[in-house]
């Protein structure tokens, strides 16, 4: 039903939108472009590039033979995985208990997490306490400081709120305890806001470079986010340059930095694609698909 | 069976005991711990209370005023002027009707949203570059000289409000979408048979359908309005430019953590909590009274 007019704009509205999607591809297939390409060719690749000249994982087998950027790949997954857990059991279990209605002081509770959600505490004062309670320098520094993200908690709580509380009942009557009754029947019924929540929170745990920068001191405790900021964002390269630091200076001499640093970024970016999928499935596809679902 | 039901359940704060720790252990504690800003902090022995020492420093710094004002400048960018962005881009993608083309568009467009500052920072720095970027290739194309902006003063504000957009453009307008999907085809069939153009239907029945989400969204976002975006600053100011971009949290960052000015970090922590704690209640309300749904 459209006039000739209006479908001109549309075609018109079309190519805004390629556009707009160029523009987000062509600068990582350029980074990519330029991480795979041939070391002797990297001066051909300029900024719109989107297709490597020549081939070589060169950069990536320098990169993963090196002991540091090693070490902070194992340091993110650690961190993301066991963040991520920790952060999945919290938040469910305060949910379910926050949605029972025959949990003590409830409304106290209810309060307790309105206010954590609009105070926000001081950076210095946070830091203060996490030396205090003895975690600076460690890796628990950077998974505990957001055990719980009141916005997912309160996401969870809603969909509690939907499983038809007679379920619940039977269960108890059956002299189920409570952590039973989450494990067997509140859970299980759950798994796709689990899934979407462990994702997010994934993501967030992976991304996270602030937090580690300033409660670690260590470069081998470093996630590798906290290494790409180093060596990428401000260009540190001499502190990454020598024995025991990211290159040696053979290798520095003979490959290009911005390969090397093109192929750290797209290490960086890889574990966020591969989920990427599931991340349109569970949050994403009710939107695309048409259907509206919080 | 009734008593039964009214009965609290002890056990239950078993379950909900981890995240009260947490809670307590980063949040409260941190929060009664801000009582420092009217303090001089010391380490070791009593830390002795000086008032608003602190706070008066900070308004007679002009360093902070210009904090302010970069803060109030960034964050209007980020969210005045985007706001209409998602909303145009929601638009255009609702009208693409070939399945693959859509979601081809979408799943593209929604990634950067997913790549921390870190790495976004790291690929925007190659792209501007004076030097081999993409951006600066195209500015070849047109015959113009290379410009580093990443350096300049008066393009920076620019690069934030780009890469802002290049992230979250797609993203944000999944809301939208989602608020397109449910307009009932039958208003369209109904103007359709009352003769009604493309741009009539869009102003009588896309628009006032899509009100409530674009003031939902407008008002929440004006309750963080102080944010600005510390990872972002954070992952691309540099000593050239940071006279224009320093914001409230970088600032903050710089004087408390690298500066160890713990007091004087806190008063301006302490500062920006207070008028943030105002817009978000005021969000709150508006939201409340506009579309009957508050912040929580």
């Amino acid at each position: 039903m459209r006039t000739p007019a209006s479908e001109l704009f549309w075609r018109w509205c079309f190519i805004t939108l390629l556009l707009c999607t160029c523009v987000v591809v062509v600068p990582l297939l350029n980074v990519l472009a330029l991480s795979l390409s041939d070391p002797a060719r990297v001066s051909e690749v300029r900024g719109l590039t989107v297709f490597p000249k020549g081939f070589s994982l060169v950069n990536y087998r320098v990169l993963l033979a090196n002991p540091l950027f090693m070490r902070s790949i194992l340091n993110s997954v650690f961190i993301t995985v066991v963040g991520t857990a920790l952060n999945l059991l919290v938040t469910s279990m305060a949910a379910f208990a926050l949605t029972r209605p025959k949990l003590p002081f409830k409304r106290f509770f209810m309060i307790l997490i309105i206010v954590v959600m609009i105070l926000e505490p001081a950076l210095v004062t946070e830091y203060l306490v996490v030396k205090k309670i003895g975690l600076m320098g460690s890796l628990w520094a950077v998974i505990l400081y957001k055990t719980v993200n009141v916005y997912y908690l309160i996401i969870l709580m809603r969909y509690f709120e939907e499983i038809p509380p007679s379920l619940i009942e039977a269960a108890q009557v059956d002299g189920a305890s409570n952590m039973t009754v989450l494990k067997n029947i509140v859970l299980p019924l759950s798994k796709p806001a689990l899934a979407t929540l462990g994702l997010f929170y994934g993501v967030f745990h992976w991304n996270e470079y602030f937090r580690a920068s300033i409660y670690l001191t260590d470069p081998m405790k470093y996630p590798l986010q906290l290494i790409l900021r180093q060596f990428v964002v401000l260009d540190d390269t001499a502190s990454l340059i020598g024995s025991g630091a990211l290159f040696s200076y053979d290798e520095a001499a003979r490959l290009s930095y911005d390969a090397l640093q093109a192929s750290t970024i797209i290490v960086a970016i890889l574990p966020v694609l591969i989920i990427y999928p599931l991340i349109l499935k569970y949050y994403a596809r009710g939107v695309m698909e048409g259907g509206v679902k919080e | 069976m009734a008593a039964l039901s009214r009965r609290r359940d002890w056990t239950l704060l078993i379950l909900l005991a981890p995240a009260l720790v947490y809670f307590l252990v980063y949040h409260l504690i941190p929060i009664g711990g801000m009582v420092m800003a009217f303090q001089d902090y010391r380490i070791i022995g009593k830390s002795p209370f000086v008032g608003l020492k602190h706070f008066k420093m900070l308004f007679a710094s002009p360093a902070f005023m210009q904090v302010l004002v970069n803060t109030l400048i960034i964050s209007f960018m980020k969210i005045v002027l985007f706001f209409p962005l998602p909303i145009v881009f929601a638009l255009m993608l609702n009208e693409v009707r070939t399945s693959f083309l859509r979601k081809f568009i979408q799943s593209t467009t929604y990634l950067p949203h997913f790549l921390s500052w870190v790495v976004i920072a790291g690929i925007w720095i190659a792209f501007l570059s004076p030097s081999s970027g993409g951006a600066n290739q195209l500015r070849g194309l047109f015959g113009l000289p290379p410009r580093d902006y990443m350096t300049d003063k008066s393009a920076i504000r620019w690069v934030l409000f780009a890469s802002e957009t290049w992230r979250s453009l797609g993203w944000d307008s999944i809301i939208y979408l989602a608020a397109l999907t449910s307009i009932s085809p039958s208003l369209y069939e109904s103007a359709d048979l009352d003769g009604a153009g493309a741009l009539q239907k869009m102003r009588f029945i896309t628009l006032p359908e899509l009100l409530p989400t674009m003031v939902t969204v407008f008002i929440l976002n004006m309750g963080f309005f102080l944010n600005a975006g510390f990872d972002q600053v954070f992952n691309m100011m540099n000593d050239s430019v940071i006279s224009v971009v320093d914001i409230l949290d970088t600032y903050v960052y710089r004087i408390g953590l690298l500066n160890m000015q713990y007091s004087f970090s806190t008063a301006a922590s302490l500062f920006k909590g207070a008028i943030g704690l105002v817009l978000i209640l005021a969000a709150h309300q508006g939201s409340r009274r506009i579309t009957g749904k508050g912040l929580w």
